[in-house]
């Protein structure tokens, strides 16, 4: 049996590998004919098939064979590419990631012999050329399988020039070929003792397949390497076989002179003055990966979150020790253990959080094949673009961020994007321009998603509210077009004229609202008739710290997140408005309904003249909420109150303040839809 | 006769409104004194708060109102018993912590429907030991006897 390791592994590799054919595959449905496409699926076919086989998934390894076959015959010219054999392509690669499911464990009942079939048949109409029974092993590549007559990599200018640098310090350039044993279980184990041996003995510069390739185990049985040494070829040689399950080195010396002498002496003269600098290993280097528990993560999260209290607690103790003793030694001394203390801090708590964070790729990537089928389910031509992948954000953001996603997606496809003989009509391409793209804007992340399609009518949706009685038509007329595009959001409200397999039952855009706002994030919409729709999401970068407003309530502080706080005001009693059994106040000619805060939260009643009244906004309402006293802006660490306390709808968690004590958390969207229950009652 | 672990159980026994009670040692975690409270809007009343247990919130019951006797002004002698049931931790206040009991699982009698006043599903037995009546708590049940409280409200409401 396989330890779950060396499962974890292959099935990193695996999903990684089906990205790899994934993609590929759309991009070949465009350009049939590109080499570098049918070469990369090719080698991830390959490479699946040789891990199956040796982990022993028999379907997932015979699927990978045909594949490999395929686009083996595809290379030779042997078969055409056409749509009929992307349909065929894509269908065995979802059975690929249904088979997937053999290797986490789950039960599969899957029939691979309809998409096997309809593989040999592509293969049976070239030249039927003899095919290998699925299940042997993969063989080693030809070229490791035979190192005498080893191809190597050619070197590029940049690694020459490192070389020739080095050379004039003393080094020399060895090429390794490194060759594991057949049988090698813990490849990317192997990689990494030969890295660590090597590291010792001198610099490696450069690393093929790449280091992190190595280091996941991407690899054949071979790979290469060049290092930096001041040590002689066989005394390298030697101390890599002593490493087990090395079954062969090569060491050759790498000659840079001979390639190009009059470069060699030109960066000869240039390096010099670096002679003259401590020599030491030249300056570029392979980049190192470790891979880390996320809870481990989680945990140094949390640390950084008791560092930050403990931080604001010095702060504080700083103050009170300046207004006691002045400009005392001291007291300067205490202020500048606070400052530096405050910058480590904030350092710190940002490279943690920057390695807590993944590419929005996760996600991103298994959007161009869901847009292919949607589009082409509807009988739609899309031209997909995606920006921004390499856009990082807190890997608890993305695991939330999906699904909303996808079901925006899917409505500008279904109910964005009109036919492609519509679009003809009115003079816009066959091909609807759907656009998803991610960046970063101050601490947040937007993502975007903008289409070119019809755009939404205000008033359809206008009409539709009146028609499901949420207002009378004089109400709904009168809604700026903001508004009305805000009631989209609303529960149970679908403009779709039709209820399509895909969207439009009514449900969804709620649900992306809520989903987007239990995460702190804010969605908005902007259309115009006829010329698109465009949906814009901010995100917070991460979910443990938030900016909030520190107010008091009685003798009690509470934070208000600042995201969602518009602004703060100082009013008179007396510009409060009776409408009805509830309160309101006018801000720049808006009415807004106004919550007491302390008496909503059963704390009594202040009769002063003058209010504090911080204006709070959850995307779908606004609402002015009376408190106490405002204290300020402040970082805050969110604390869960714990399992047993449960959700309390107002409040979404606690935080430690400096002084030690605990401050509550408002639920923005809590408050503000309590707000909204006044106001109807 | 020797006693062996499995026949004792040992409990930290507390003093609530003049009665001895006592709660198994194992779910203990530690005792505090008492410490600010932050009051939390929207919760049953017999929960004080929340408190900040080296960097961990930590809510807080009132036993007192919990068991619905009469309530008592907070003394030096109160303490905060940090229960750990399940995943949940949390604290209950109490009028003062005693000492800590080996009590034989022998001696241990059902409980009555009602003691003095505290309904007996909150009750995991009594004990009368050195002519002392121990009142056992069983400390998940005071945890989510509360739930069903709040659902019985819900429902007359």
């Amino acid at each position: 049996m396989f330890s779950d390791i060396e499962i974890g592994v292959f099935i990193d590799e695996l999903e990684e590998k089906l990205q790899v054919i994934d993609e590929n595959l759309l991009i070949l449905e465009r350009e049939p004919a590109n080499q570098k496409v049918l070469q990369e699926i090719f080698r991830a076919a390959h490479t699946i098939k040789g891990s199956a086989g040796i982990m022993g998934y028999e379907k997932m390894a015979s699927l990978t064979h045909e594949i490999e076959s395929l686009f083996d015959k595809i290379r030779e010219n042997e078969v055409q590419v056409d749509s009929e054999m992307i349909n065929v392509l894509f269908d065995a690669l979802d059975a690929l990631n249904t088979l997937k499911g053999e290797v986490t464990g789950e039960k599969v009942d899957i029939n691979i012999d309809e998409v096997l079939a309809n593989l040999k048949a592509y293969l049976g109409a070239a030249s039927s050329a003899p095919t290998s029974p699925p299940l042997t092993p993969p063989a080693a590549p030809p070229a490791a399988s035979d190192p005498a007559q080893h191809q190597w990599q050619p070197l590029d200018d940049v690694l020459e020039t490192v070389i020739r640098e080095a050379e004039v310090k003393g080094f020399v350039a060895y090429q390794i070929l490194v060759q594991l044993d057949a049988g090698t279980q813990m490849k990317s184990v192997r990689a990494f003792l030969i890295f660590e041996t090597l590291e010792q003995m001198g610099e490696i510069i450069r690393s093929s397949p790449a280091a992190e390739e190595l280091q996941e185990g991407n690899f054949d049985l071979s790979f290469e390497l060049i290092i930096l040494s001041k040590e002689d070829a066989d005394q390298v040689h030697n101390t890599l076989m002593t490493i087990a399950e090395v079954s062969d080195v090569q060491v050759q010396l790498v000659t840079t002179l001979q390639s190009a002498p009059e470069q060699a002496e030109t960066a000869a003269t240039t390096a010099s003055p670096a002679k003259a600098s401590d020599s030491g290993p030249p300056p570029v280097k392979t980049v190192k990966t470790v891979r880390v528990d996320v809870q481990k993560l989680d945990n140094l999260m949390n640390l950084v979150g008791e560092l930050v209290i403990d931080r604001t607690r010095l702060n504080r103790f700083a103050e009170i020790f300046e207004s006691k003793y002045g400009s005392d030694d001291l007291a300067e001394s205490i202020n500048e253990i606070s400052n530096h203390l405050g910058q480590v801090t904030g350092d710190l708590q940002e490279e943690i959080m920057k390695a807590r964070m993944l590419p929005i790729a996760q996600i991103f990537n298994r959007f161009p094949r869901m847009v292919r089928d949607t589009a082409q389910k509807m009988g739609k031509e899309i031209d997909f673009i995606v920006e921004g992948k390499e856009t990082e954000l807190d890997r608890n953001v993305i695991e939330v961020i999906g699904d909303p996603l996808i079901h925006l997606i899917r409505n500008s496809i279904d109910h964005g994007i009109e036919s492609p003989a519509d679009r003809e009509k009115q003079g816009k391409p066959r091909a609807g321009k759907l656009l998803l793209k991610a960046s970063y804007h101050e601490s947040h992340i937007v993502i975007t998603i903008a289409d070119d399609g019809k755009g939404i009518d205000p008033n359809i949706i206008r009409q539709k509210a009146v028609d499901n009685g949420l207002y009378d038509y004089d109400t709904a007329a009168r809604l700026s077009e903001r508004e009305v595009l805000d009631l989209i959001f609303a529960a149970g409200f679908s403009t779709a004229k039709e209820v399509s397999d895909l969207s439009g039952r009514g449900v969804g855009m709620d649900v992306v609202r809520t989903a987007i706002e239990q995460i702190n994030g804010m969605v908005e919409m902007e259309s115009k008739v006829g010329q698109g729709t465009t949906i814009t999401i901010r995100l917070p970068l991460t979910l443990a710290i938030i900016r909030s407003l520190m107010v008091t309530l009685g003798d009690q502080v509470y934070a208000l997140p600042l995201a969602n706080v518009q602004e703060t005001l100082r009013i008179d009693a007396d510009e409060i408005r009776q409408i009805g059994t509830s309160e309101a106040i006018v801000v720049r000619e808006r009415i807004l309904p106004l919550l007491r805060l302390s008496e909503h939260f059963g704390m009594g009643s202040s009769q002063a003249d003058k209010l504090f009244v911080v204006i709070v906004a959850s995307v779908e309402k606004r609402v002015a909420v009376v408190v106490d006293n405002l204290l300020g802006e402040q970082e805050i660490v969110i604390k869960s109150l714990g399992e047993y306390l449960g959700d309390i709808p107002v409040l979404s968690g606690a935080t430690i303040l400096g002084d030690g004590r605990v401050a509550l958390i408002i639920d923005s969207r809590g408050i503000t839809q309590e707000a909204g229950i006044i106001d109807e009652g | 006769m020797v006693k062996t672990a499995n026949d004792e159980m040992q409990a930290v026994v507390f003093q609530l409104n003049e009665q001895t009670y006592g709660i198994d040692i194992n779910s203990v975690l530690e005792i505090i004194r008492m410490e600010e409270i932050t009051e939390i809007p929207r919760t049953p009343d017999f929960i004080e708060g929340v408190i900040n247990l080296r960097g961990s919130v930590v809510a807080v019951l009132d036993l007192r109102k919990r068991f619905g006797l009469p309530a008592r002004e907070i003394t030096a002698h109160s303490r905060i018993i940090i229960v750990q049931v399940g995943d949940i931790t949390f604290g209950m206040i109490v009028d003062a912590v005693q000492e800590v009991l080996r009590i034989a699982k022998d001696i241990i009698e059902p409980a009555p429907a009602m003691v003095n006043g505290v309904d007996a599903a909150y009750i995991h037995g009594i004990a009368l030991q050195a002519e002392r009546l121990i009142i056992l708590l069983n400390q998940s049940r005071i945890l989510y006897q509360h739930e069903t409280d709040q659902l019985a409200n819900l429902n007359v409401s």
